[in-house]
């Protein structure tokens, strides 16, 4: 059984593109996270805001994916999320807004 | 029942303690004196008779306002006298009113101090026998207490002493009589110094006055004491044809002893002694003379408070006997003064006188032997008593013949009338067949006899009788003293000469007696000898017989060593008188032989035909045991010739006497201690210990100073009467003496023996009559005195006195050093306190081992004024043995019953049985069959494959051995065989080499066994039970697999079973619901679990079917109706939903569950509760509902856990609930453990207990494949968990990343190489905390941060997120614990 994750691109009403994932992120989908993350900001023409507000649980493999993207991406989260991300350190190399 | 009815048996109730005294203190009219009638008497008073009636020891006491008078029998017989019964019940002052101003002021005394008084021999005068009578009395007041602790009265415990008192009086002043030191004095210094003796006894003989009669029939005023010479009662003298005398001379003159009334004109103005009054009577008393007319009479003032008894009589008879013999003494002395210048002449006359006399004896004497050889060779067959008679006269005759020759050699050898034959003879030949006469005599006394006589080159002129008695004489006197060693006869021709030697090893001569050894008629004193037979006359004979052979005698002697004589004969014949050598004549040796042999033979034991020794003590033996009355006068002779022994016994038995006769003084003294005779009759010459050795030492012993002694000698004259006398023997008689006299002796000895001794018989009798061993021990422990039950119960008797420490009976210090200890104990508390009690170990003569309770007072000798300490004691060696067994049984009985099994029974037991016996070891092999037995042993290290083979073929043997028979060996130790139930067990016990296995031991363990036995079979049986008890409880008890979160506890009360009454249960419902029940059954042990296993296998049933609490309550009310014993159960009945923390529930009578909630507030779920089960109602079971809140506690539990005596319930509630709110951080498991020990009294619960426990939510557990895809469900199972544990999202969230990266971490490291394993989750909450651990099944890389970023990612995740991790890495996995607090 594989882990629930639903990833949706769309545009703000701005146009800036948004990744948004709903459902949970761990190692057994965080390739499937990579992937379309890394399409999704190659897509982008500048910032890509990633909105994790749907998203149940996310891991240290799903927080790998964000990494490597930190200078392109833009985080929306839950406060659910929030500690994690903090902890993991991505608040400080990047902008993680609360929704 | 009337009230007079009632009186008279009370009365005899407060009497009932004496049938005779209390039958007349019952007609005494009580209601007449001050106390009343008996049934108003007080409880103190009735308790003071009665023990007053019951006591064997005189007793009187006095009790109320008069001191009324009560008394026991003892009191009645010893003191009361003609006052009986008339003194019961009067005023005290009234029965003793004579001795009132004595001993009155001592009884106001003891009333007004309550101070008990203590006189010793106080003279009291009584009235008890119609006068005034003279008595000592040893008595002590003590006071007696009414109900009220008032002095109301006094006992009096009294012994009399007046005989004892008197007695001392008398004896002192018979003593007194016999203590001058100077043995020769005139008639009338005697008589003075008599007179001034008896003065000294004021009390006993207020006047005296000693009479002589003249030969006219007068009588002379010797002497008066306590009187004046002048007085009219003691004129100077009588005058035989006095018509009016003042003292009847005539009938003392006949012998008779007439009492006077001194009541004449004579007899006024008196003198008053040592008394106020003067005597009323005299006693006159003849002074015997033996064989005449009394020498006089004594006068003696009777004490007037004393009656004239038979002890008084015979005081004054004694008295008036001492005066006698000194007048016979010193009238004899005189005598003999007057004899002595007359001895001379006598000396003189009597060589000649010899010479005629013996000469004048061989004429009867050969016509008494001849015809009594005739006699012998004609009567001997016929019958032994006349060949014996024969046989004693034909060897006196001989001995007779032989003295007479020897008296008449001599005198002709003086009177130079020895007519001597010579011839030559072969000196060696004749030499040597004269020795051979003494070889059988010489071997039978156990001596060696060498002749050594090579012939010589020439022979030797002698004539030849003389030669014989030279040689006879000098083999006798060997033999006579020598005990030990050799006789040496010796022929050597030397320098010219035939020397003759005779050697023995005997005694010897001492050095100074030297110069008078061949002196006639002298003897050497006090040297040991077979014989003290013989007239001195032997050696003078030889030097003179070989003087005439013309040859010379030496001897030389050493004490100790031997003598020496030594006779040199010159060969040839011109030294001779030419007419009297004559030619050899050939002949045999003569008739002269035949008495030095007889003589000699009779020296030696066993050597006479019908007297030796033994068969004489043998018939003793019969006639006491058998045919004697017991108070006939038993007589000790001793005497050292056999003939003489066996007449005196003859005589003596034939008047009536039983006699024992010994052989020497040594064996008299031992028989003596021994048998106590009345008299001894010893002669006073005897080898070894002589008749006046005898006397002093029987007079130095406690128990024989009193016994009296006759003394016969041969030896004439005062000098040897008075050293015996003086030496301390009661009489004398001299060889010869007439049968009728020595009888009339032996008579009156005994007789005033026995007036005399009566005392010293009488503690004698009373110390030998104590059943308990009684003994005497001076202050270094050695035991000088014993009585009979001494002997009886150690075996050693009085012969042996003393025994000094280390006493005989002492257990070996070798074998049994602790019992030797123990009795060295008991001899410095003897020796060193003044009084004690001890039991000690002792062996008996024979060996066999007592145990002795004794206890001792020291007490002042009143003799001697030494300390000497009196004990008695008894045999309690069957007690000491009981209470061993006792004790040692109860021992193994506590062993048995307290071990659960076999094996803890048996290694119990051998623990005991080593304790028991301070064994080294003890071994048990149980032989079940198998290849090798069953072993075990005190001993941790030792196995059956590592014992010696020897112990393993002991074991072996004792298997062997019927069962419960005892196998001792007493190097090792010992061993017994016994029914264990698995087969036979050899059971060992090593005691060590030093200790004996003694026959207690083998009782002991043969017991034990036997207990041991039925012991393990006992056991087996329980254990069976328990076994079979355990199963049951695990088939019914409860589920064996409960639902997670659950802790449960179980204790029953009743041991060994481990069910009850009590019970737990849960059920697992369909729709995922669990039931959970704890119920209580009336009763405890098997009987309540069958009930129980029952109800809640019904319960189980019901809720399967229901879930509803109520209804199944309901329904099991129905089945507890049909159980018996299920009435009044009580049951708390509930369904949880473990997802929501809803429970409904119901109470059938049971104390209510208990919710603890996180924050520590608790819930008693007392709602839904009803009656017990199987108790009508008409109401509905009500059913309640409640919610266990995440995190809480829940508890349910029986009664036992919280109920106590004396307290309150709600109290051990309290106490519950105060140790769950302290728990409910720990793991639920722990929980339940804190409860069982805080609510256990200090003993362990005395109830059944059964306590269930639960914490919502219960544990999450789970188990997944290590795979990636895996993780999804995980976190959804624990998702839900997290909720119900109550967690707010953000916690529950961090919970869940943490988890996550936990198992991540697990598939990732653990299965990297390994995919496919399990991993398993588990989660606990308690009330502040979460516990989550993940345990893989493989090994953790090292982590790789450059490679593995995201997973170190992983770790400051879990870190972050939770309050505390560790990873134990393992060679089977790694398991991460996580705790996450809750605040």
């Amino acid at each position: 059984m594989s882990t629930a994750l639903t990833l949706t691109t769309s545009h703000q009403p701005d146009g800036t593109p948004v990744l948004t994932a709903a459902g949970e992120v761990d190692m057994s989908n965080a390739d499937e996270f990579a992937v379309a993350l890394t399409r999704a900001v190659e897509a982008a023409p500048g910032q890509l805001t990633v909105n994790l507000t749907e998203l149940q649980y996310l891991d240290s493999a799903g927080l790998a994916v964000l990494f490597p993207h930190v200078e392109r991406i833009h985080l929306v989260t839950s406060p659910l999320l929030a500690p994690v991300l903090t902890i993991a350190g991505l608040a400080d190399l990047m902008t993680v807004t609360p929704a | 029942m009337s009230s007079a009815a009632e009186r008279s048996s009370t009365s005899a109730d407060v009497f009932a303690g004496d049938g005779e005294i209390g039958h007349d203190l019952g007609q005494v009219a009580w209601a007449s004196t001050p106390l009343g009638d008996p049934s108003g008497w007080p409880q103190s008073l009735r308790t003071a008779v009665s023990i007053l009636l019951s006591s064997r020891f005189p007793m009187w006491m006095a009790w109320g306002p008069d001191l009324t008078f009560f008394c026991n029998a003892a009191y009645r017989r010893d003191t009361l006298g003609r006052k009986y019964p008339w003194a019961l019940g009067r005023p005290a002052s009234e029965v003793w009113a004579e001795i009132w101003p004595d001993i009155g002021p001592r009884i106001d005394r003891v009333l007004s101090t309550g101070v008990a008084t203590w006189d010793q021999a106080l003279l009291l005068f009584l009235e008890r026998s119609g006068y005034r009578e003279e008595s000592y009395h040893t008595f002590s007041y003590s006071p007696l207490r009414d109900d009220d602790n008032a002095l109301v009265g006094m006992l009096c415990v009294v012994s009399e002493d007046t005989e004892r008192v008197v007695g001392e009086r008398r004896m002192t002043t018979l003593r007194d009589l016999g203590s001058d030191p100077s043995v020769v004095r005139t008639e009338e210094e005697m008589l003075t110094f008599a007179g001034r003796q008896l003065s000294r006894n004021g009390l006993d003989l207020p006047f005296t006055a000693i009479y002589l009669l003249d030969d006219d029939g007068s009588a002379r005023l010797a002497t008066a004491a306590g009187i004046s010479a002048g007085h009219t009662a003691v004129p100077r003298t009588i005058a035989a044809d006095d018509p009016t005398p003042v003292w009847p001379v005539a009938a003392l003159v006949r012998g008779e002893s007439p009492r006077v009334p001194l009541d004449g004109a004579p007899f006024v103005g008196l003198p008053t002694g040592a008394w106020s009054q003067p005597p009323a009577q005299a006693l006159l008393v003849p002074l015997l003379q033996q064989g005449g007319t009394p020498y006089g009479f004594l006068v003696a003032g009777l004490n007037r408070y004393r009656p004239l008894d038979d002890g008084y009589r015979g005081f004054l008879e004694l008295a008036a006997g001492h005066v006698a013999a000194g007048i016979a003494s010193a009238r004899s002395y005189q005598a003999q003064q007057q004899r002595a210048e007359q001895l001379a002449e006598i000396d003189r006359a009597k060589t000649a006188f010899f010479s005629n006399i013996s000469h004048e004896f061989r004429t009867p004497l050969t016509l008494i032997m001849g015809p009594l050889e005739e006699l012998r060779s004609r009567l001997g067959d016929t019958d032994q008593g006349v060949r014996e008679e024969l046989q004693v006269m034909h060897r006196n005759g001989l001995r007779l013949g032989k003295l007479v020759t020897a008296l008449l050699d001599f005198s002709r050898i003086e009177a130079g009338r020895m007519q001597a034959r010579y011839e030559p003879v072969d000196l060696a030949a004749v030499t040597a067949d004269l020795a051979s006469v003494f070889r059988s005599a010489v071997e039978r006394a156990g001596l060696t006899f060498e002749v050594d006589c090579p012939p010589l080159p020439e022979p030797v002129y002698i004539d030849r009788g003389m030669w014989e008695k030279v040689v006879l004489n000098l083999l006798s006197n060997a033999l006579k003293f020598t005990f030990d060693g050799a006789i040496r006869v010796r022929l050597r021709a030397e320098d010219g000469r035939a020397v003759v030697t005779v050697a023995d090893t005997g005694i010897g001569v001492p050095a100074e007696e030297m110069p008078r050894l061949f002196e006639r008629f002298h003897r050497i004193d006090n040297a040991r000898s077979r014989s003290n037979e013989g007239s001195g006359i032997g050696l003078a004979l030889v030097r003179e017989l070989v003087g005439l052979q013309g040859g010379d005698i030496s001897a030389d002697s050493t004490v100790g060593e031997g003598t020496t004589f030594t006779i040199g004969l010159p060969f040839g014949s011109v030294h001779l008188p030419p007419g009297a050598v004559a030619a050899a004549e050939e002949r045999d040796i003569s008739a002269t032989a035949e008495p030095f042999v007889e003589e000699a033979l009779r020296w030696l034991p066993h050597a006479s035909a019908t007297s030796a020794p033994d068969e004489v003590v043998e018939r003793r033996v019969q006639e006491t045991t058998t045919d004697a009355p017991p108070n006939r006068a038993h007589v000790l002779v001793a005497d050292d010739n056999a003939d003489m022994r066996e007449y005196l016994t003859r005589l003596l038995r034939s008047a009536g006497y039983r006699v024992e006769a010994v052989d020497d003084g040594r064996a008299a003294l031992r028989s003596a201690r021994v048998n106590q005779p009345d008299l001894v009759v010893s002669d006073v010459m005897m080898p070894g210990l002589d008749g006046l050795q005898l006397v002093a030492a029987l007079r130095a012993e406690p128990r024989t100073a009193g016994m009296p002694v006759l003394l016969l000698s041969a030896r004439a004259g005062q000098e040897a009467s008075i050293e015996g006398l003086e030496a301390g023997a009661d009489d004398y008689l001299v060889k010869p003496f007439a049968a009728a006299e020595l009888l009339a002796r032996v008579r009156t000895n005994v007789k005033l023996a026995r007036l005399r001794n009566n005392h010293a018989r009488w503690r004698t009798a009373l110390v030998d009559s104590l059943q308990e061993a009684f003994f005497v021990c001076d202050d270094s422990g050695a035991v000088i005195e014993i009585n009979t039950t001494f002997t009886d119960i150690l075996g050693y008797g009085p012969e042996g006195l003393p025994y000094t420490a280390k006493h005989p009976w002492w257990p070996s210090l070798e074998t049994e050093p602790e019992a030797h200890q123990q009795v060295a104990d008991a001899l410095t508390l003897l020796t060193g306190q003044t009084t004690g009690t001890y039991t000690i170990p002792v062996t008996h003569r024979d060996g066999h081992r007592l145990w002795v309770a004794a206890a001792f007072n020291q007490v002042q000798d009143p003799d001697t004024g030494r300390r000497v300490i009196v004990g008695t004691f008894r045999d309690v060696t069957a007690e000491h043995y009981a209470v061993q067994r006792e004790s040692a049984l109860a021992a193994l009985s506590i062993r048995l019953s307290q071990a659960d099994n076999l094996a803890d029974a048996l290694h119990g037991v051998l623990a005991e049985l080593k304790g028991l016996w301070r064994a080294t070891r003890v071994l048990a092999a149980v032989f079940d069959g198998s290849h090798t037995p069953t072993f075990a042993t005190t001993d941790p290290h030792q196995r059956w494959d590592t014992l010696t083979d020897q112990r393993r073929q002991i074991l072996i043997a004792v298997r062997d051995r019927p069962l419960l028979t005892t196998v001792a060996d007493q190097t090792t130790g010992v061993g017994i065989a016994v029914e264990h139930p698995h087969g036979t067990m050899a059971l060992w016990i090593d005691l060590g080499e030093r200790r004996p296995v003694t026959e207690q031991d083998e009782t002991l363990l043969a017991l034990l066994a036997g207990h041991l036995g039925q012991g393990l079979h006992r056991v087996q049986q329980i254990d069976q039970q328990r076994e079979t008890a355990l199963a049951l409880q695990r088939a019914i008890l409860g589920p064996a697999q409960l639902p997670s979160g659950f802790a449960v506890r179980y204790a029953p009360a009743t041991r060994p079973l481990k069910v009850g009454g009590d019970w737990y249960d849960t059920i697992s419902l369909v729709d995922g619901q669990i039931a959970i029940v704890v119920g209580d059954c009336v009763g405890h042990g098997l009987q309540a679990a069958t009930v129980m296993g029952q109800l809640r296998s019904a319960c189980r049933a019901l809720l399967l079917q229901d879930s509803s609490p109520s209804r199944t309550l309901t329904a099991l009310d129905r089945f507890a109706a049909q159980l018996p014993g299920a009435l009044c159960a009580t049951v708390f009945c509930g369904v949880l939903d473990p997802t929501t923390g809803r429970l409904r529930y119901a109470s059938a009578g049971h104390p209510p569950a208990i919710v603890t909630s996180p924050d520590g507030t608790t819930r008693m779920l007392d709602q839904g509760h009803s009656r017990p089960l199987g108790v009508r109602g008409r109401a509905e079971r009500p059913e309640a509902e409640e919610l266990v809140p995440p995190r809480a506690t829940l508890m349910l539990y029986t009664d036992g856990l919280v109920e106590r005596r004396r307290q309150p319930l709600t109290a051990g509630i309290d106490h519950v609930v105060a140790v769950i709110q302290n728990g409910r951080a720990h793991p639920i498991e722990t929980l339940a453990t804190d409860v069982m020990n805080q609510l256990s009294p200090p003993g362990g619960y005395d109830d059944d207990v059964a306590v269930l426990l639960y914490r919502q939510p219960g544990p999450l557990e789970l188990e997944f494949a290590a795979e990636r895809g895996g993780l999804a469900p995980v976190r959804s199972a624990l998702r839900s968990w997290l909720e119900r544990c109550g967690l707010d999202p953000t916690k529950a969230y961090n919970v869940l990343v943490a988890a996550g990266e936990a198992c991540a971490n697990a598939i990732e490291h653990g299965h990297r190489d390994n995919p496919g394993g399990r991993i398993h989750l588990r989660a606990t909450a308690t009330a502040d905390g979460l516990h989550v651990s993940v345990t893989d099944s493989g090994r953790w890389k090292t982590p790789r941060p450059d490679v593995d970023t995201h997973r170190g990612r992983g770790l400051v995740l879990m870190r972050a997120l939770m309050d505390a991790i560790t990873v134990t890495p393992g060679a089977t996995g790694t398991t991460i614990e996580m705790q996450a607090r809750i605040p």
